[in-house]
């Protein structure tokens, strides 16, 4: 698995306005591991509730997939410049 | 025949090395270049091995000069798309199931359930070997290829 993503880059500039932004992601993952240990309890209730139905194996699987997409997005690079306006948005 | 292999049967036409220590050399030889080319083999793999995909849009290099062009560039690793794909799995089967209804309509007959980790792969492998070039009529260039 790919080491998680330290920074992303916002930037986005439009006619009037213009907007930039460096994301620390490696702050927000000590946040977001902080908010799952409180919430801890209710997300083991709704796996329980929701094993014997269909919704199941997705309840279970969504935590380690949605860490694993985030580390995929180590190297992303979206730039797209018109005259007018730009977005560039970069994960590093 | 390789130089080393020469020199052996040299050597044991000339009476200096038995036949079973000629067959014996002969053996190490074989081995030691058959490792050298399986381990080529396995870093031009490695290099060959996609890690992203491009999609560039340039715009004419003669209209580039004045301002008004449209560029984009993007860049999307190959375990975001791996990953991606992967999220099917989370999809439940009663939403398989309208999905496999809605392509059927469409007319194409595939079981999305049927994708596998491995055909994933598979998958992504081939996309090694993919490029688009497309030159529009405004003279815009745009490129998909993975790197």
């Amino acid at each position: 698995m790919n080491r998680p993503p330290l920074w992303m880059r916002v930037k986005i500039r439009g006619e009037d306005s213009n907007f930039g932004l460096w994301l620390p992601l490696f702050l927000l993952i000590p946040l977001a591991l902080v908010v799952l240990i409180i919430l801890s309890p209710l997300i083991l209730i709704a796996i329980i509730v929701l094993l014997p139905s269909r919704w199941g194996k997705p309840a279970v699987m969504i935590i380690p997939i949605a860490w694993w997409l985030f580390c995929s997005m180590r190297g992303l690079k979206v730039d797209v410049q018109s005259p007018k306006e730009c977005v560039y948005i970069t994960v590093v | 025949m390789t130089e080393n292999q020469k020199k052996i049967l040299e050597m044991l036409s000339k009476g200096k090395i038995s036949v079973d220590d000629a067959h014996r050399l002969l053996n190490v030889i074989d081995s030691e270049e058959g490792g050298q080319e399986s381990t080529s083999k396995a870093e031009s793999e490695a290099k060959t091995k996609p890690k992203f995909l491009r999609v560039t849009v340039l715009p004419d290099p003669d209209k580039e000069n004045t301002g008004d062009v449209d560029r984009v560039n993007v860049r999307v690793p190959m375990s975001l798309i791996r990953a991606g794909i992967r999220l099917t799995s989370l999809i439940p089967p009663e939403a398989m199931e309208k999905v496999n209804g809605a392509l059927k309509d469409k007319g194409i007959n595939f079981d999305v359930r049927s994708i596998k980790a491995e055909d994933i792969e598979e998958l992504i492998e081939a996309l090694g070997e993919l490029e688009v070039d497309v030159v529009s009529a405004k003279g815009e260039k745009v490129k998909v290829f993975v790197e």
